[in-house]
């Protein structure tokens, strides 16, 4: 019994490991018979040779290997050297920089603001009459800042309507108008990023310089401020140091702008002295504005039109002083219209500085 | 002799009966579709039917060309790994 099993249970290992081979041949054997089947059937239908490229095009398709080109054979930068014309603007433009610029060129790009540039071209026609100089002096001509803040501001400028209120004002203000139009020349002589340098201007200029613009000098700089006279920057007392110091102490008036058409009115000398008197004592009740805007304490005053009532009234008081008899009433119409100005501007102080006007005047 | 023969007829009919014989040829087609064995012998098969011309060409034809090429180009690991899998089904079964 022990022999039979092991005779049947045991084919000893090399029968066993040929027994393995055949099985494994079998399977091979099985596998290529397959692939042939497939192989005779496709041949048979014809789609043996379908998934080649024929000898042709594999000529046509073969892999470049030479210098300076890619495997398909193409130029890198073949489309680099040329050079297209612009049908707008006609000029002659690089291949790889021809997008772009037909982009600006016609305006119509995302990133083309055409019509900001239009913009400011029909802006900048507008604003070359003389009165919308003036307010360019004002905010762009501030030498003592930077470069960038220029040109936003002279950008803002365009936007301004043109009817507000500070350009009216210019427009009134324009009694002197020889005198804003020669300071307006002035600035085409030097650039405005560079300001304004004292020591290379004579003594005309200065006082012509000094009548409209505040000028006081900056330490860092050593250039004058072309702001206006009523610029925050700077505080009164400093506009009039700059005058004393450039022009000499007697000519350091600041409205200098009353006190050159009051001239025409009576005795230049008089007149001076009288102005310049009145402005530094009592100014400050005369111009809320500048009382409002400036840090000082004491306060020149820099606004025009109460001035102006003012220098009329006075002129007539002077004329009427010397006739005796007309000077009391003149005075005391003097008295009732500087009243009457103080009254309008309701400062508490009212009261106490027009009697002193009338001191000085009798 | 009978007996081997006769143990060779059980072997092979327990084989297929349980299914491993499919599972082997399954296997083995991948891997030699997965190592590439089918596309070397393919391109063989081209070249022999440029040879006998694309009419021609029979069944027998191809199976005399390809069998033999196609035996010896199988990778030692593929037939290592099959017969190890045929030698467990035997050690378990043969008994």
């Amino acid at each position: 019994m022990k022999m039979e099993d092991m005779s049947l249970s045991g084919l000893d290992n090399t029968k066993l490991e040929a027994l393995a081979q055949d099985i494994y041949s079998d399977l091979v054997e099985d596998a290529c018979l397959g692939l042939c089947f497939e192989v005779h059937r496709a041949v048979k239908q014809g789609y043996f040779f379908l998934d080649d490229t024929d000898q042709e095009s594999m000529k046509d398709f073969e892999i470049v290997d030479q210098p300076g080109v890619d495997i398909f054979g193409q130029v890198y930068n073949q489309w680099k050297n040329k050079e297209c014309v612009c049908p707008n603007c006609n000029r002659s433009i690089a291949a790889s920089r021809f997008a772009p610029h037909l982009e600006k060129c016609l305006g119509m790009g995302r990133n083309s603001s055409r019509i900001a540039n239009r913009r400011i071209a029909s802006s900048n026609n507008m604003n070359n009459k003389s009165e919308s100089d003036q307010e360019d002096n004002d905010d762009v001509n501030d030498n003592d800042w930077s470069y960038g803040s220029e040109k936003k501001a002279k950008k803002r400028k365009s936007d301004k309507n043109p009817n507000s209120p500070r350009r009216s004002k210019s427009v009134k203000h324009k009694n002197g108008e020889e005198l804003s139009n020669s300071v307006n020349a002035d600035p085409y002589k030097y650039n405005y990023n560079t300001g304004i340098n004292y020591e290379t201007l004579g003594p005309d200029e200065l006082r012509s310089l000094l009548t409209t613009q505040c000028g006081v000098i900056s330490e860092h700089t050593k250039k004058m401020c072309t702001r206006s006279q009523r610029c925050p920057q700077h505080t009164d007392e400093q506009r009039r140091a700059v005058r004393v110091f450039l022009l000499g102490p007697s000519a350091s008036s600041l409205p200098d702008a009353d006190t050159m058409v009051e001239s025409d009115c009576y005795d230049a000398s008089d007149g001076q002295v009288l102005m310049s008197r009145l402005q530094w004592d009592g100014s400050s009740d005369i111009s809320p504005s500048d009382s409002a805007s400036s840090k000082a304490s004491t306060n020149n005053s820099d606004s025009k039109k109460p001035k102006k009532k003012k220098k009329t009234s006075l002129g007539l008081n002077s004329t009427g002083g010397g006739g005796g008899g007309s000077g009391s009433g003149g005075g005391s119409s003097s008295q009732t219209s500087l009243v009457g100005l103080s009254n309008r501007k309701k400062k508490p102080k009212l009261p106490v500085p027009p009697t002193q006007y009338l001191d000085n005047l009798n | 002799m009978s007996k081997d023969s006769k143990m060779r007829a059980t072997i092979n009919q327990k084989l297929t009966e349980m299914g491993e014989r499919e599972r082997l040829k399954e296997l083995l087609r991948a891997k030699l579709t997965e190592c590439g064995w089918r596309d070397q012998l393919k391109a063989h098969c081209k070249d022999v039917i440029k040879e006998k011309g694309l009419e021609h060409v029979t069944v027998e034809d191809l199976v005399v060309e390809i069998t033999p090429k196609g035996r010896v180009l199988v990778p030692d690991s593929v037939k290592k790994e099959l017969l190890q899998r045929i030698r467990a089904f035997l050690a378990q079964h043969a008994t």
